[in-house]
């Protein structure tokens, strides 16, 4: 009973937030030229969200969360590359392992670097990412340096047709389903224990040990639940949609530093934030570069530089700190 | 060659980079040490510093040597240009606000040297000589770098530890409330710190050119900041001497495990190197939480 | 008080989105003029303007738009009976792959391009090939050598580029027809996709013809000191060093090949010495430095010499040039800046559509891809031909470039040879 409470608080909480995914979805059906776009949107909103569970409610920097997204793209292309020939069975293992994979990473990374405060953790993140990678191209693992390509495996089983299909609709429909799942989880988080314990520790960590909570059991928690959510989204987006998985690129740190800078607009730790940050960014990004391209990344740092310093706390904190009717207040989490 | 000038020629290269790590992370740590702030656009602020050397050079032909004051002050009017409007703002505000502003900073940076320069990948041949140590054959230009990074870690020092200034930083560090009741303008510290933090960030990327004469493009930071952050936790954030010495050992980590990999059947050596540098991070700071060096 | 305050959210959020959505439908590509009355062809093309493809890209774009320009002041592609001028639409992709899939379906659906040029990079096509094969739109891959694109089964996508397995086979034959001494191979590469297919390729060619491979190694993206894998290069005592990977390492290893005093008969490093700033970054030490090279100023391709079974098609190389320079003044305001291969290959790409485009007779998409299996042509960029199951390119031969004496001649294959090569290499000590 205290969990379909649970349940039901989340879902009140979560109404803007789902209410933003089904729009997409539905701009998505019904405008099929732009789907693309709306599928790009998504993706960076559900990197905001995933990310936001971990960094945004512990205040603690993941500068290495890319891992996590990378090894969800190889549990991906690893299961479709050598079981393609089970058909969709290959497809529902793949999500498996990748889910499989990115947590156990991030319960290996959690286990040695969780002990770690502020900037070291942070840094000590970006030797596990850099360390995987040049792993997997050193020692050529897993397809060395050249990664793991299976567009030719799903044309094999499925057509070229349903290949594509799968490479497009059906990835941006996991997507979608992936981006409601973390919304619904944040909530969840948001509206249990759970979410006042890891407030608990982003406020004062020594403190809310004092206090009695078992900091590293939420810590760990968060970490992982943040990491598994990656892991789907690596592999949707990456192994699933682009049909090759290069470590150049799915190890690029350059994500994080976007994560960061879309959770940081939205602001931290709230339900809605990450999906108003990924959102703005995504098209921001988008737009500047259709506008004028080649220009769009020198126009957006004097904007980020204006949002932090004139809304530190993120575009949902300076809305919220203004919003003064408390059922308002409560949609907005 | 015999296996004694390899491994000679190996300690030699690799510790003669690691002084230039050493240097080049020097001004992250001392930014994080004072006022706490992780600079993710450190890099592109040693980019300015590489580009500072090659212009004067290919235009004036200027000794890259005598560049290096012109970094200085460079580094030094940046760091001022970004502390008053953004820096400032950012020192009280949650970790990841500095993240943004510092990332920003160096997007900012990195996108005008393009529009300014291209991204062209530029290059200068100024090669006072080629030397025979040991055996080992080495260009002059490298020591001078290093011996440039040495002289400019020892005013570094100075200034911390015989000056007025650097007393009144080190208060800050110590006890900010402390240091405003004994009527230092800590606002002021913290301006002078991250102009002076910056300064040298642009000077080790001066250093860094006259070391590596090629290369230089406007998105050669990102690498920068990486290796920055990994020897600057190393050494214990906060902590210059650390910063240097992390440098060092990385340097000849890096390539003294090329040797040992190279019995290895079917791997890479010298990218395997880059997995045992961080595993080596790793290790630690499971060992150290605070670095090597750090308090 | 409430009302004020649940309107000032909504506004907040409704405008971002809205603006978003709006700004979406109205934004327009640059490039597309309205022609009046005037039958297109429009071409779209995602390339990197910013980001670690910059200068490939714009060279590319700008070798693209001076083609295009040829073709509309020769008065346009004749297809059937009617006749069409060519367009071009670009975005910038930030040389990111997520963007590519994005801006790609963008040209496709919203700006309805007819046909695609690929981004630069094989990374890049990577992304955009599905979009372009789903949609049925014919992409022509310039700057993308890779041949694992084509091992994918795509219906839609042909290649202009020599493939990277191909890469450094010139240098090779060019050792063995010249010097039946130099049997000792060392191969050095940059341990990423591109450069392992170069590498791997060359690896094969090698000891098909009878050389012998001592050294075969790798280094990983943005090195700055590459000083243990030379030293244990030299141990191998090779008498010809290939391999390399992009500009930044391309040009640390030959500076390090010297400064270690690390001679050798040949020294061929991929990619970076085909750009001016090579000899700049390099000095003195850069002459006789080689490089295979899809195209180089100052081949001798021409209409007067063309080999058997091919046909002369498109703008001289003159011609090339001369709208090359006009393009980089008057779009980009770069003034005196030479074409690069990576500009011909974009200038190649749209060659191969306008003759496809001719031989078809009919802007069907179906049938100008069939009409491309049969085009067989010299143009200035060299030979085109693909292979009709893969579309992968056949035809066209890699040169090998060198330096001498500060400017860059073309030492490999004769029939496109303008100088007498430098070989062997002299030792480093005497170069300064």
């Amino acid at each position: 009973m205290v969990f379909t409470n649970a349940v039901r608080r989340a879902l009140r909480k979560a109404r803007l937030t789902l209410a933003a995914y089904l729009l997409l979805g539905v701009l998505y059906l019904a405008f099929p030229h732009y789907s693309q776009f709306i599928a790009t949107l998504m993706f960076y909103m559900i990197l905001a969200q995933a990310f936001n569970i971990f960094m945004g409610m512990t205040g603690y920097i993941d500068f290495g969360y890319v891992a996590f997204v990378a090894m969800g793209a190889y549990g991906m292309a690893l299961a479709v590359e050598s079981l393609y020939e089970l058909g969709w069975a290959s497809i529902i293992a793949g999500f498996l392992l990748a889910v499989t994979l990115s947590v156990a990473l991030a319960s290996m990374v959690g286990a040695i670097a969780l002990r770690l405060r502020g900037a070291y953790f942070a840094i000590a993140t970006i030797g596990v990412n850099e360390g995987v990678r040049y792993l997997i191209e050193g020692a050529n693992l897993v397809g060395g340096s050249e990664g793991v390509i299976i567009v030719r495996e799903l044309r094999a089983t499925f057509g070229r047709e349903t290949a594509n299909l799968i490479m497009t609709g059906l990835a941006d429909l996991a997507l979608l389903l992936i981006g409601i799942t973390a919304v619904m989880i944040t909530a969840l988080i948001l509206s249990t224990r759970v979410g006042y314990a890891l407030q608990a520790i982003r406020e004062d960590e020594d403190a809310a040990r004092a206090l009695g909570i078992n900091v590293t059991r939420y810590k760990i928690m968060a970490f992982t639940i943040s990491a598994g959510i990656g892991g789907l989204l690596g592999a949707a987006n990456w192994a699933l949609k682009g049909g090759y998985v290069e470590p150049a690129h799915v190890f690029n740190i350059h994500y994080t530093v976007e994560a960061i800078v879309m959770v940081m607009l939205g602001g931290p730790g709230t339900l809605l934030g990450p999906i108003i940050g990924g959102l703005f960014y995504g098209s921001m990004n988008y737009f500047l570069g259709v506008i004028k391209p080649g220009l769009q990344l020198l126009l957006l740092a004097p904007i980020l530089l204006a949002v932090v310093v004139a809304l530190p706390k993120g575009l949902m904190g300076y809305v919220r700190e203004r919003v003064k009717d408390p059922r308002l207040k409560e949609l907005l989490t | 060659m015999p296996f004694a000038e390899l491994v000679a020629g190996t300690l030699l290269y690799g510790a003669l980079l690691g002084v230039i790590y050493g240097i080049a992370t020097a001004g992250l740590s001392l930014i994080f040490g004072v006022l706490k702030i992780v600079n993710v656009g450190h890099g592109a602020f040693m980019m300015i510093g590489a580009y500072t050397t090659y212009w004067l050079f290919t235009l004036y032909g200027l000794n890259p040597v005598l560049s290096l004051p012109f970094s200085l002050a460079i580094g030094a009017l940046l760091g001022l240009a970004f502390y008053y409007p953004v820096v400032r703002r950012v020192i009280d505000a949650p970790e990841m606000a500095s993240l943004l502003a510092t990332f920003a900073m160096g997007l900012l940076l990195q996108e005008a040297a393009r529009m300014a320069w291209t991204s062209d990948y530029r290059g200068f041949s100024w090669e006072v000589a080629r030397l025979e140590i040991g055996g080992v054959s080495i260009y002059a230009s490298k020591l001078i770098a290093a011996g440039l990074a040495l002289l400019l870690l020892l005013f570094h020092y100075l200034v911390f530890y015989r000056t007025k200034l650097g007393l009144a930083i080190r208060a800050v560090v110590q006890d900010r409330e402390g240091a405003l009741v004994v009527g230092i303008n800590v606002d002021r510290i913290y301006a002078l710190s991250f102009s002076i933090g910056i300064a040298i960030t642009v000077a080790s990327g001066s250093l860094l050119a006259i070391y590596n004469p090629v290369g230089i493009n406007p998105y050669m930071g990102a690498i920068l900041t990486l290796k920055a952050f990994v020897i600057a936790v190393m050494g214990g954030l906060g902590s210059i001497g650390g910063a240097f010495i992390a440098g060092v050992l990385f340097g000849l980590f890096e390539n003294v495990s090329y040797v040992a990999l190279t019995g290895i059947e079917g791997v890479q050596p010298l990218v395997l190197t880059r997995f045992i540098a961080f595993t080596l991070l790793l290790v630690i700071l499971l060992v150290r939480p605070k670095g090597l060096f750090g308090r | 008080m409430k009302s004020i305050s649940t309107t000032l959210v909504a506004v907040v959020v409704l405008v971002v989105i809205v603006a978003a959505i709006a700004a979406f439908f109205l934004m327009r590509a640059p490039g597309g003029q309205e022609g009046a009355g005037e039958e297109k062809i429009v071409i779209g093309m995602p390339i990197s303007l910013t980001g670690k493809y910059s200068v490939e890209g714009e060279m590319s774009l700008i070798g693209a738009l001076a083609v295009i320009e040829w073709i509309n002041d020769q008065g346009g592609v004749k297809v059937g009976d009617k006749t069409y001028m060519f367009d071009l639409k670009y975005y910038d992709d930030e040389s990111n792959p997520d963007r590519v899939i994005s801006l790609t379906e963008r040209l496709i659906t919203q700006d309805k391009v007819d046909f695609l040029i690929s981004p630069y990079s094989s990374g890049l096509t990577f992304k955009a090939a599905p979009i372009a094969d789903k949609n049925g739109v014919l992409m022509i891959a310039q700057g993308a050598a890779s041949d694992k694109i084509f091992q994918q089964g795509y219906q839609y996508v042909v290649q202009v580029y020599t493939p990277g397995s191909r890469y450094l086979t010139s240098a090779l034959d060019f050792v063995k027809a010249t010097d039946p001494n130099a049997k000792r191979v060392a191969i050095i590469y940059k341990e990423n996709e591109f450069s392992r297919t170069v590498a791997e390729g060359a690896k094969k060619y090698a000891e098909q013809l009878g050389f012998q491979v001592v050294f075969y190694k790798s280094y990983p993206a943005d090195v700055s000191d590459l000083t243990p894998i030379l030293q244990e290069l030299a141990v191998s005592q090779p008498d010809i060093i290939i391999g390399g990977g992009h500009f930044q390492d391309g040009q640390l290893l030959a500076k390090q090949l010297a400064e270690l005093n690390i001679n050798a008969k040949l020294v061929s490093i991929l990619v970076a010495p085909a750009l001016p700033k090579f000899y700049e970054a390099l000095g003195p030490l850069a002459n006789g430095i080689t490089y295979p090279a899809q195209w180089e100023m100052g081949v001798k391709y021409s209409p007067d010499k063309v080999p058997e079974g091919y046909e002369w098609y498109g703008p001289t190389i003159d011609e090339f040039l001369k709208y090359f320079t006009s393009v980089a003044e008057s779009k980009f305001q770069k003034q005196g800046l030479k074409p690069s291969y990576h500009a011909a290959g974009g200038g190649a790409a749209v060659l191969m559509l306008a003759k496809a485009l001719e031989m078809a007779g009919t802007t069907d998409t179906d049938a100008v891809r069939k009409a491309m299996n049969n085009l067989q042509i010299q143009t200035f960029f060299g030979k085109l031909k693909i292979d009709p199951e893969t579309g992968l390119q056949i035809g066209h031969d890699m040169i090998l470039g060198q330096w001498q004496s500060g400017s860059k001649v073309i030492i490999w294959p004769p029939e496109a040879a303008n100088a007498e090569p430098i070989y062997p290499l002299p030792p480093w000590s005497e170069k300064g």
